[in-house]
């Protein structure tokens, strides 16, 4: 069945709803509106009040919920609105959800997803458009995960409910119902900590995510045109990454450009860097390129000038080929 | 016997006692009339002496190096244990730090406890921890963070669970004054007043956080008032009077059992010690008020009350104390034997599947650790 990124997501908490009754979806607007994007429309209806509700205006509230709710045995997905209104309840994110079988000697845990629409590219402004996956990423206990199409988002998220372990569930919100692709109906997984070879080359090996994948696939179908080929990999799952398919690839083509919509410093692009600088150094034939959103706070009217879009990506490639 | 019921008033401006500072009954009743019995008296008194020489263990402990930190519960061992009474075994407990030497009330192993203090292998946290952040499944007991008022705002969301199951249980959340500043305390309180949660959040008021008097820390009256803005009952009460401490608790978790619904519980009492073995209290509080709070303690008046009504004596308190003693030392004895926690579980206990990087960086330690 053709699927928008979204209807794969509402599809696939339709699917977890129905088979556990552990499965409880919470957060602001998700009940009777169905959430500002309708991720969740429907749901309520057909699921009840008890399962599918609104909560008070409060992250903070909506997490301290989703964890108790975790240790007490249930299987709890909190949808933050918008992931820059997470910070509220980050507190309890990094100082017990992320740290609950750590610190407990593994005696306890909190298999919980937080989903939330995150990226720019809708005219957002500051607020509603950044791309916080490295801070989340830096903390021990997460998982970090970002899908790019439906396909695959109804099968992470799947995977991210059925996890041990808690999941931050990253949906790049410009292309919530950008394109219908085939999903199945029933269900499927989609492995996380697995990143996905979206397009083989032997030049230049370039690593992206979320929505930005969209923009290297544009950019890498007019370089291929121009004598340059790509290979291009989808991460998928930010924490814990696919360092082997990585590694793989860079072996392969001596080239690694990194394509995020996130400011640079720090960023997971950085990571990537090094984990290649530290293990590949010398299949490297030209410096490691990380394209990135810029190091300034998301802009509202020159967003266009923000992202990184397809001129950016092929000028990276070009310089790559040029070498040292 | 008719078990009379006792006329808690909500939101009073001065704590709700039965007994007063020298263990005398505020009026005429015994203790049968509210359904208590002689034997369950001298127990829960006994459970909170044996907490104060939990405590004084855990400073000695520290004072021999054998403890890197320690955070006492001195002077409000009445509010927790009496508090702790209330609850039946499924019911849960959201502590804080000084609630831990409390815990054995709820069935934790004293051995286990001790282990924690001292980061041994038997600590069922495996060492991961400060001391003072105990915790265990198999008695219904969360494991505590750090962060102030963070267990409030969690303690919540556990309440939505009992409620969502429709069990017949409640959560009682520990906090100390200081942490009804916090947002979680907002956060716990809001949503339970919202969703009608068997939630008890039982704020320890000893005056202090850190070095902050309560008067700095919020201009309202009392703590116990701030429950009445989310639509929730709120209690405030002498935490050094076991009595009212645990009759009140009783009521408030019976009825969040059977009505679903929250309460806010301030127990005024008073903190003996610094803050934690990182403090010097004469910085800011000065020796003459300690001295006269020590004389309200709620051990000194509990032992009082028994022995007005003839249930204590000197004799029973030199063998119960010498008892005690004795099995404290050999506790310690034999836990600070134990060694270290395995270092590959630090590794193994962030995930459930653990990711190829932290195998990577266990082989790295272990390495390192084969050529010393």
């Amino acid at each position: 069945m053709k699927m928008t990124l979204g209807e794969a997501i509402r599809n696939a908490l339709d699917i977890k709803l129905s088979e556990d009754e552990r499965v409880l979806i919470f957060g602001e607007d998700v009940g009777k509106k169905g959430g500002v994007f309708t991720i969740t429309e429907g749901l309520q209806k057909k699921y009840g009040e008890d399962r599918v509700f609104d909560t008070p205006l409060d992250e903070n509230g909506i997490l301290g919920m989703a964890t108790g709710l975790a240790l007490y045995g249930l299987r709890p997905i909190a949808e933050i609105q918008f992931v820059d209104f997470i910070w509220p309840g980050f507190d309890v994110i990094i100082s017990d959800i992320a740290k609950e079988r750590f610190r407990s000697g593994a005696q306890f845990s909190v298999p919980l997803v937080i989903r939330s629409p995150y990226g720019g590219g809708v005219k957002g402004g500051l607020y509603h458009s950044q791309s916080p996956e490295a801070i989340f990423a830096h903390i021990p206990g997460l998982k970090v995960v970002i899908p790019s199409n439906p396909y695959d988002a109804k099968g992470l998220l799947i995977s991210a409910v059925e996890d041990e372990d808690p999941v931050i569930f990253l949906e790049p919100k410009k292309i919530y119902f950008a394109f219908k692709e085939e999903v199945p109906e029933e269900k499927y997984k989609v492995p996380i900590g697995k990143a996905k070879i979206v397009k083989q080359g032997k030049d230049i090996t370039v690593i992206s995510y979320g929505y930005m994948i969209h923009e290297c696939k544009k950019a890498v179908e007019e370089l291929e045109k121009e004598g340059i080929s790509c290979e291009l990999i989808d991460l998928r799952t930010i924490i814990p990454f696919d360092g082997e398919i990585i590694l793989n690839s860079v072996a392969k083509t001596g080239r690694l450009m990194i394509v995020i919509e996130a400011p640079k410093i720090n960023s997971f692009a950085s990571e990537i860097s090094a984990f290649i600088a530290e293990r590949a150094i010398y299949y490297l034939d030209a410096p490691i390129i990380r394209i990135t959103g810029w190091d300034t706070p998301f802009p509202y009217a020159l967003e266009h000038l923000y992202m990184p879009n397809v001129k950016r990506i092929k000028k990276g490639a070009k310089k790559l080929m040029e070498g040292f | 016997m008719e078990i009379k019921t006792l006329e808690i008033k909500t939101f009073t401006s001065e704590p709700l006692r039965l007994i007063d500072e020298n263990g005398k009954p505020l009026f005429d009743f015994i203790p049968e009339d509210f359904g208590l019995s002689d034997e369950f008296l001298v127990k829960m008194y006994k459970d909170i002496l044996l907490t104060r020489e939990i405590d004084r263990m855990g400073w000695i402990l520290v004072r021999q190096g054998k403890a890197a930190f320690y955070i006492s519960i001195g002077g409000q061992e009445t509010a927790h244990v009496a508090s702790l009474y209330a609850l039946e075994k499924d019911d849960f407990v959201m502590p804080f730090y000084r609630t831990v030497p409390a815990l054995h009330v709820r069935g934790a192993n004293i051995k286990e406890i001790f282990a924690q203090t001292m980061g041994k292998d038997v600590d069922p946290l495996k060492g991961r921890q400060m001391p003072g952040h105990f915790g265990k499944k198999d008695i219904n007991t969360f494991v505590l963070g750090s962060p102030v008022g963070l267990g409030h705002t969690v303690a919540m969301g556990v309440a939505m669970g009992i409620k969502y199951r429709r069990e017949n249980r409640v959560i009682i959340s520990y906090g100390g004054e200081g942490s009804t500043s916090e947002g979680h305390f907002h956060s716990a309180m809001n949503f339970a007043g919202v969703f009608r949660l068997p939630l008890i959040i039982f704020i320890v008021n000893n005056q202090y956080a850190i070095s902050v008097p309560r008067k700095k820390q919020t201009a309202s009256e009392t703590i116990a008032i701030k429950a009445k803005a989310y639509g929730i009952e709120g209690y405030f009460i002498d935490g050094n009077d076991a009595l009212i401490t645990y009759l009140v608790t009783k009521k408030c978790v019976e009825e969040a059992r059977v009505n679903k619904k929250p309460f806010l519980i301030e127990a005024l009492t008073y903190r003996f010690d610094p803050h934690s073995s990182a403090d010097d209290d004469r910085k800011y509080r000065s020796k003459e008020e300690v001295e006269e709070w020590k004389k309200k303690d709620g051990i000194l008046r509990m032992r009082k009350f028994l022995e007005y009504i003839g249930l204590w004596d000197e004799q029973k308190e030199m063998n119960y104390r010498k008892e005690i003693e004795e099995k404290l030392n050999e506790v310690v004895e034999e836990i600070e034997k134990r060694g270290l926690p395995e270092p590959k579980d630090m590794f193994y206990e962030v995930y459930v599947n653990t990711p190829w990087y932290l195998e990577e960086e266990y082989m790295e330690l272990n390495n390192e650790l084969q050529e010393e």
